[in-house]
């Protein structure tokens, strides 16, 4: 079986500045879920990694540290569209210089996106808002791929691109 | 059972539907899965309902393992919250699942997924834990106004209406000036139980008085069928009024004109709408709706208090009939007036729905139909001009149904007819409990049985 793999227009629009959320989980299953400031993908479209702000995702983090397992849903909110990625390894790896720069990137393309639905610029700025002494990088690799964007196909495991 | 840590009734903007919160759980082995969902419902202190619409690994998870934690974010302020939650049952008919299905019927329709979203279920979860989440947040653009307050000046209003009339004016009109929600209907609901018909409103330049709902079609039909409320944020096409009155005139084979012929006063396009059923004494008494050109206009805050506020109208209703009529003066006849001047008007009268026509013109039909031709016949007959309700009640002639009717709301619902439809007879209220019938032009009665 083959790897699991993004393609170009994947990569893409998950770097561009949409919603990200990401959950793992405890020992006793129980979720922990918190949101995503920043994404990046290796060149080989399989090794993922996250930023995240650790006053945000204490949980997170910690159940990465133990459970190894990752989930990550990536939505544009003004196309509706929805990926979500799973891996079995995740870890935290320390941070590449410029991802503070990615993740400030990241916010103020998600308020573009925002400002046309209504949503005023300091509340659009605010929901990927973080600390930049609180970043934190978790890196896996992809796993599974879903199309979950809202309809009958949501759900469906999409094959390597 | 109260939640640790904060509750959920001080985050309730978060649950409008109107940021997406994102949904992890956990399957049974071990692997975690996270969606965005548009609803997470306020049922009550310590309880959510997310909208189960497919089959999908959300569902699968939590029927493997009920822990779910969600990730809100609050529309305004962006404040962050994580709810810990237990998966408890699901509900799949009843007043939750209509709240829920109309409102994703909103939400859906001002995302263009109309025949994408269909509501399963309604599951409901238990609230374990409300943690606040750090993070940059922005000050609320503005304050709230005190709903509180507002219902208690305006309950004081209600407090002084001695008859149904100011009651009802009363009401709509206290909800424009303090509840600034100047878009608004009563309705009652007929004796048969099968429909409701419109009896005040306020802000729409056709009163819509005497236009007919159906019982469970649309928001105003729903919320009084499960005696829930129901409340849309965006124009949702499936439920427009004008569609949910065709297509049920439509499939209860009733393509008689006369059904809508009085126009129903709701905005042609609503983009929030929402509706509360009139309670009392365990009984369904009507709806008491509101509306508004602009979306997201009405939140849990302002459905509560629409709710008490539909309380009070109930039980005043209810304590104004039991008011004594004024003192008999059962058939007591004015002086013989001289003959009127002028052509007569021709008024016809089916009894098979008792309809009433004035020349050509529709006037009302059912219950105040029947009155209003007892009234004039009463008139032509015996020179009357002057009744009390009580003879009305007792009428022989007008078999009115029992107690359940609200024979005052009739007679509201005839008089604004005859002031909007007819410069030459008006009825008047002369003391409480009584009627005067004025004819500023001769009338030729003609009944028109059934063939």
């Amino acid at each position: 079986m083959t790897a699991t793999t993004l393609n170009d227009e994947q990569v893409r629009f998950i770097e561009s500045g949409v919603s990200i959320s990401a959950a793992s989980r405890d020992v006793r299953r129980v979720p922990s879920v918190s949101k995503v400031v920043g994404c990046r993908v290796a060149t080989d479209r399989r090794q993922i990694t996250l930023l995240v702000d650790a006053a945000q995702a204490g949980q997170l983090l910690r159940d990465v540290e133990v459970s190894k397992a990752l989930a990550v849903v990536f939505c544009l909110p003004s196309s509706h569209r929805t990926l979500q990625l799973k891996g079995r390894d995740a870890h935290q790896v320390a941070l590449a210089p410029g991802d503070a720069e990615l993740a400030a990137r990241h916010r103020d393309a998600f308020a573009e996106d925002l400002l046309p639905l209504g949503y005023a610029l300091p509340f659009a700025r605010a929901t990927h808002e973080f600390q930049q002494e609180q970043l934190r990088a978790l890196c896996f690799t992809l796993s599974d791929l879903f199309e979950q964007t809202p309809g009958p196909n949501a759900g469906s495991r999409l094959e390597q691109g | 059972m109260m939640t640790a840590g904060r509750s959920l009734d001080a985050i309730r903007p978060c649950l409008e539907g109107a940021v997406p919160a994102a949904i992890a759980t956990c399957g049974a082995d071990g692997t975690p899965n996270v969606t965005l969902v548009s609803q997470v419902h306020y049922v009550d202190a310590s309880h959510v309902a997310l909208s189960f619409q497919f089959f999908n690994k959300t569902r699968e998870n939590i029927l493997a393992n009920p822990q779910v934690t969600v990730f809100l974010l609050h529309p305004q302020t962006s404040a962050r919250y994580r709810l810990a939650l237990l998966y408890r049952r699901t509900e799949t008919a009843g007043p939750l699942f209509e709240s829920m299905k109309a409102k994703l019927a909103g939400i859906a329709s001002n995302a263009g997924m109309s025949e994408v979203f269909r509501l399963r279920g309604a599951d409901v979860y238990q609230v374990l834990d409300v943690e606040h989440v750090p993070g940059v947040e922005v000050p609320p653009a503005q304050c709230p106004p005190c709903h509180i307050a507002r219902l208690r000046q305006l309950s004081q209003r209600l407090a002084g209406c001695s008859d149904l009339a100011s009651l009802l004016e009363q009401c709509l009109e206290g909800l424009a000036s303090q509840l600034e929600m100047p878009q608004a209907m009563i309705l009652l609901l007929d004796s048969q139980g099968q429909k409701l018909y419109t009896v005040a409103s306020h802000g729409y330049p056709l009163s819509g008085v005497g236009s007919e709902f159906p019982l469970g079609r649309g928001i105003i039909g729903v919320a009084a069928q499960f005696r829930t409320p129901i409340r849309i944020a965006h124009m949702a096409s499936e439920y427009a009024y004008s569609r949910v009155i065709h297509e049920h005139l439509a499939e209860a084979g009733l393509g008689n004109r006369l059904e809508t012929e009085i126009a129903f006063p709701g905005l042609a396009e609503p983009h929030s709408q929402l509706s509360v059923p009139i309670l009392a004494a365990g009984r369904l008494l009507g709806v008491l709706h509101v509306e508004s050109a602009e979306p997201h206009r009405f939140g849990y805050d302002q459905e509560d208090g629409l709710m008490s506020l539909a309380s009070l109208l109930g039980a005043s209703i209810l304590a104004l009939q039991q008011v004594v009529d004024g003192p008999a003066e059962e058939g007591a006849a004015l002086p013989l007036a001289a003959p009127l001047p002028g052509a007569p008007l021709t008024v016809r009268y089916y009894p098979a729905n008792s309809s009433v026509f004035l020349g050509e013109d529709y006037l009302i039909k059912g219950v105040a139909g029947a009155i209003f031709w007892r009234l004039l016949s009463l008139h032509v007959e015996e020179q009357r001009s002057e009744f009390s309700n009580r003879e009305l009640r007792i009428d022989p002639a007008l078999k009115l149904p029992e107690l359940d009717d609200n024979l005052e709301a009739r007679l509201i619902l005839l008089q604004r007819r005859l002031a909007e439809r007819s410069r030459d007879i008006v009825l008047q209220k002369c003391g409480r409990g009584r009627l005067r019938l004025l004819l500023k032009r001769p009338v030729l009665l003609q009944q028109i049985a059934a063939r």
